[in-house]
């Protein structure tokens, strides 16, 4: 499942534009797939700050800890403190409650250096060859 | 890539293949790492351990070559009996660590983990030439499918299914051989997963796939390597490549590190002369590290590799760590006074949590209750170093130690 609002990092972050230079971010389904069980979280502090690409977070599945990179650049606003009590939900609903943060971006346009949902299908596609 | 017997059941099951050691194998199949883990601690899971390696070894000298180059003492195993086993090395280091059945009065079977099998075989081989005769071994690992079969309701399961033989008398280790499905199947009483009920079934390969659908009719639960790993993480077993072998800084670690070696290691008999019995005579009388389990307080997973403290001072690393699922217990009086309601009386509540566990090589002596901080990406976990995990010691059911 891949939603077509959002824009999409090679290392499966997505980015949704919610207006007034503020950005949700999550994970795909296709990245939550391959990790499995995911068992724990964790997030930046609301007003961290954060570059584009660099490392925001970690997400614990049972086998293995994986690093969360940023799609834009800014301010972390908001931080999805139900998701971090129940990981469970961004595999039940990834691409609405279950996003992980949201950016007050520095730089809007970053949002246009993003795979949107046709070339994040693609890069699926060749990923799974 | 190698595939077992049943490559084509794990597909039908929903496996999620990976490369494991030169094989492909399920990790998990569709309920997911977590969801084995449990079934298997409330009713039964069912394994393909067939990618493990297994070798005969029959002969008029092979048990003269069995109690030169393992630990445990082969003369000490009777026949309908299996034990743990380690092979070391000249420094008293692991080469692999291995389960030894003797089914047949001049028949073993060693069964050695699937990455070492090449190796193990190998050395086996030169070991008996350089005996100079009087030993046959066979590598059965094609012909002889495994599987195991572990948890509570795993006996009641095979008990429906058999057509003839005995089971093995309820005791860990004991041997037998029942008829399932017009099929010949060996059973030991033997597991990785800490489970006090526990069957390992070496199974003609020809009749493998026949039984795994049968034991999944009868309502077994399949799991992948990933649970494998966490019930035995549970269960304080070690892992050869984590625990035995080399540590994450390259050295070797000392076999009698682990506390599991010691049932490994038979050091009774001081006319048995084997490979690396000075070696471990020595760590015996002056090892000060071992091998801890842990449990995390604090938040967050702790892996392999980790550096552990007490204080400022650095006294290990973990060897593994991972979280595992559990059922809380409800709270009913026990019989056998163990203090948390286990044994014949206890039930699960249907609740279940999490926690962060592991293992960790540390500077001794450290006893149960000692604090101990670990590092995690730059910050500071609180941990804990517990006696056990999990508490099979009245089954059959095991009980997390929270």
């Amino acid at each position: 499942m891949i939603d077509p609002e959002a824009r999409y990092l090679r290392t499966h972050e997505w980015a949704k534009d919610e207006g007034r230079g503020i950005f949700a971010v999550g994970l795909s389904s296709y990245a939550l797939e391959q990790l499995g069980d995911i068992v724990y979280l964790e997030l930046p502090e609301e007003g961290d700050t954060v570059e584009q690409g660099g490392t925001f977070g970690v997400v614990e599945s049972v086998k293995a800890a994986s690093d969360l990179y940023a799609p834009l650049g800014g301010e972390i606003v908001e931080v999805n403190q139900a998701a971090v009590d129940n990981p469970d939900m961004l595999k039940e609903d990834p691409y609405e409650e279950g996003w992980l943060i949201k950016i007050k971006a520095s730089n809007p346009s970053e949002f246009e250096d993003l795979m949107d949902a046709k070339e994040y299908k693609q890069f699926l596609e060749t990923e799974a060859e | 890539m190698k595939r077992t017997v049943l490559y084509d059941c794990h597909l039908e099951c929903g496996g999620r293949l990976v490369d494991f050691a030169g094989w492909h194998m399920p990790v998990q199949y569709q309920k997911g790492i977590l969801q084995e883990h449990l079934e298997t601690r409330r009713s039964a899971g069912l394994f393909d351990v067939s990618h493990m390696g297994r070798f005969e070894i029959m002969g008029r000298r092979a048990l003269e070559l069995l109690r030169w180059v393992l630990t445990n003492d082969a003369a000490a195993l009777p026949v309908g009996r299996a034990h743990y086993t380690l092979l070391a090395d000249e420094t008293g280091g692991a080469i692999d660590d291995a389960y030894l059945y003797r089914f047949l009065p001049e028949q073993w079977i060693l069964v050695v983990n699937a990455a070492n099998t090449y190796k193990d075989w190998e050395y086996l081989r030169r070991k008996a030439g350089e005996m100079g005769g009087g030993i046959q071994m066979k590598n059965i690992s094609e012909e002889l499918a495994m599987m195991a079969l572990q948890g509570p309701q795993s006996e009641s399961l095979l008990w429906g299914m058999i057509e003839g033989g005995q089971l093995p008398e309820p005791k860990r280790n004991a041997l037998g051989a029942v008829r399932i499905a017009g099929c010949e199947v060996l059973v030991g009483r033997t597991g990785y997963t800490g489970e006090p009920v526990c069957f390992e079934l070496f199974v003609p390969a020809k009749a493998a796939e026949r039984l795994w659908c049968l034991f999944l009719e009868r309502g077994a639960c399949p799991v992948g390597l990933g649970a494998r790993d966490t019930l035995r993480l549970e269960a304080s077993l070690p892992l050869y490549g984590h625990e035995y072998g080399r540590d994450v800084t390259g050295r070797e670690i000392p076999i009698l590190a682990c506390p599991a070696a010691k049932v490994g290691v038979n050091l009774k008999d001081p006319e048995r002369r084997f490979i690396g019995r000075d070696a471990l005579e020595e760590q015996s009388r002056t090892l000060k590290k071992g091998i801890c389990a842990f449990r995390v307080l604090g938040k967050g997973v702790v892996r392999a590799g980790a550096v552990v403290f007490q204080g400022l001072r650095e006294i290990g690393r973990v060897t593994s760590g991972t979280v595992v699922p559990y059922w809380v217990p409800r709270a009913v009086s026990c019989p056998h006074h163990c203090g948390h309601g286990a044994g014949w009386e206890a039930h699960f509540s249907g609740q279940t949590a999490q926690r962060a566990i592991g293992l960790a090589m540390l500077e001794g002596p450290l006893g149960a209750g000692a604090l101990i901080e670990i590092d995690l990406r730059g910050r500071r976990v609180e941990a804990e170093v517990v006696k056990r995990n999990l508490d099979n010691s009245c089954g059959p059911i095991t009980f997390a130690v929270v």
